[in-house]
């Protein structure tokens, strides 16, 4: 009985808070990409039928409003069954998938109460592993809903979308893997603690990894440098060209959840979950305080990941489908192998006796893990494919410089 | 066991029946105004010219199948990595747990992912990730 009202406290709170987070986030990247490009952004919605504006804090809400009573039709061409289950499918995994994320362990004090874990799935052993399975469910959300649609639109952004998401997996799986060798275990809660315990985080001694799972993470999420799958311009909505209303609006919280559970991730794999040197303690369980606090350094780590993702939103422009692919299979796949045998190898002979020699462990990684990255980096740089497939033709060039001066 | 698995489910129906009632709500508070043009394919206002489900790009399915198995491959080297690191302990076949981590597991993992590269290297001179 305990377990299924706690249980649904956690639920109801994980639920809740991430509508809101989504529906705020939406607000708050409005509010960054007007500052980027030094417009006002959303100022006027404030309380209804008053003059009070309150910064446009009233936005998100009306625009869900507006998401409910908005005509919900169904074209006539799409395959009923699968058009209505695809973003139900896509809003679901997005969600679930937040049942590994652990918020750390609290002690309330009162006798005869365990600790609780602040996490819906407690003593999932194999919590990267669930979050990797469930959110490949997406691509399901995405191919069946371009499928259903019948719409050429729909159809191209979901091939397209398709191959993104499953040709970045595998770099993700590899830039988690270089963390799992480090930790030796598969719960995300372990992995905290081991960062908290030594006081180094693994930014610290995988940047390779971090690069790779970052850009994955990116392109996972179908952020802009990655939005092949909705190029406006040229595929109008992408796979979801044919939804409305409400169903419109479960792909695109879907999307912006993706995006929440790759800053989850990235601060619980690379940043130290909620640790934080001199202020949250070390140890796995904390008292009432402590505990709030380690949750609040946690959402401000995941809220900065989050505000990078907008910036870099507006920093850099769309790749081409070619560059792409060619990113994901001939550059991060690579360097996501490097760093897991890297690992590897640092744990099976160079370890030990470095250690024995007196040298700090930390500071001996980091320097070969940041020494790695630049050589990595250097290497790829040096092969350079993408950046060659960039120049123009040579031989057309040529031909035009021949026809000139011909003439 | 039961634990861990129940809320999970708890979650998963919780969510289901969430997505229903947003679909429900969105049923049931939208106008409805069906018309022909609203029921055809959108194609950026000309008239859809052909069916959609067309043969397209056998490229898709090369990443596909690519996929499939670097994907596969990875699962197998999830246990692989908790073992080496020395988070689990296999029982030897002599009944005694191993000390520490087992004897040639570098090496195996090793051999596995030189097998890997051997693939991705024969993958990439075919040309399945070249794309155009």
């Amino acid at each position: 009985m305990y377990l299924v009202i706690e249980s649904l406290i956690k639920i109801v709170v994980i639920i809740g808070g991430l509508m809101g987070a989504a529906a705020y986030l939406v607000l708050v990247e409005r509010r960054v990409a007007a500052w980027i490009q030094d417009r006002r952004g959303p100022n006027r919605v404030g309380i209804p039928l008053t003059e009070i504006r309150l910064f446009g804090l009233g936005q998100p809400i009306a625009d869900g409003v507006k998401f409910i009573f908005k005509e919900e039709f169904v074209p006539g061409h799409v395959d009923r069954l699968l058009y209505v289950a695809a973003p139900m499918v896509m809003f679901i995994a997005a969600i679930v998938l937040f049942a590994a994320i652990p918020f750390g362990t609290v002690d309330l004090g009162i006798a005869g109460w365990a600790p609780i874990n602040l996490v819906v799935a407690p003593g999932l052993d194999v919590g990267i592993i669930y979050i990797f399975a469930v959110s490949s469910i997406a691509v399901y959300g995405v191919l069946l809903g371009s499928w259903a649609s019948n719409n050429k639109y729909a159809f191209f952004g979901g091939v397209r979308s398709a191959a993104q998401l499953i040709s970045y997996e595998i770099p993700l799986g590899v830039a988690i893997l270089g963390v799992v060798l480090a930790t030796g275990s598969l719960r995300l809660e372990a992995i905290v603690e081991a960062q908290a315990a030594t006081g180094v985080w693994n930014v610290a001694t995988q940047p390779l990894g971090l690069l790779v799972f970052l850009v994955a993470s990116f392109a996972e999420s179908g952020r802009l440098p990655f939005d092949l799958a909705e190029s406006e311009q040229e595929l109008v909505g992408g796979f979801h060209t044919e939804y409305s209303g409400i169903k419109l609006m479960m792909y695109l919280v879907a999307e912006y959840l993706h995006m929440i559970a790759g800053s989850f991730l990235i601060v619980l794999l690379f940043f130290g979950g909620w640790h934080f040197w001199g202020l949250t303690g070390d140890g796995p369980v904390a008292g009432i305080g402590v505990a709030l606090v380690r949750i609040a350094v946690f959402l401000a780590k995941v809220l900065a990941v989050i505000l990078f993702f907008m910036i870099a939103r507006w920093s850099w422009p769309r790749f081409r489908f070619d560059q792409l692919m060619g990113l994901a299979w001939k550059v991060m796949l690579p360097l996501g192998l490097v760093n897991l045998v890297a690992v590897a190898v640092w744990i099976e002979y160079l370890r030990t006796p470095l250690v024995a020699a007196g040298l700090p462990e930390g500071l001996v990684m980091a320097v070969a893990g940041w020494l790695l990255l630049g050589v990595a980096g250097l290497a790829a740089t040096a092969a350079a494919p993408s950046a060659r497939d960039n120049r123009p033709d040579r031989s057309l060039v040529a031909r035009y410089r021949d026809a000139r001066e011909a003439r | 066991m039961h634990g861990v698995v129940f809320p999970l489910v708890l979650f998963f129906a919780s969510l289901v029946g969430l997505a229903v009632a947003l679909l429900l709500l969105g049923q049931f508070c939208g106008p409805r105004r069906v018309t022909d043009v609203k029921r055809m394919p959108y194609e950026s206002g000309m008239d859809p010219i052909h069916p959609t489900r067309r043969r397209f790009d056998v490229r898709f399915s090369l990443v596909a199948i690519a996929f499939l198995i670097f994907d596969v491959e990875l699962l197998f080297l999830y246990p692989w990595a908790v073992v080496f690191a020395g988070g689990a302990q296999p029982e030897l076949p002599s009944g005694a747990a191993a000390a520490g981590r087992p004897p040639l597991v570098f090496a195996g993992g090793m051999v596995f992912l030189v097998l890997l590269v051997l693939g991705f290297v024969y993958d990439w001179r075919k040309g399945v990730f070249r794309w155009r």
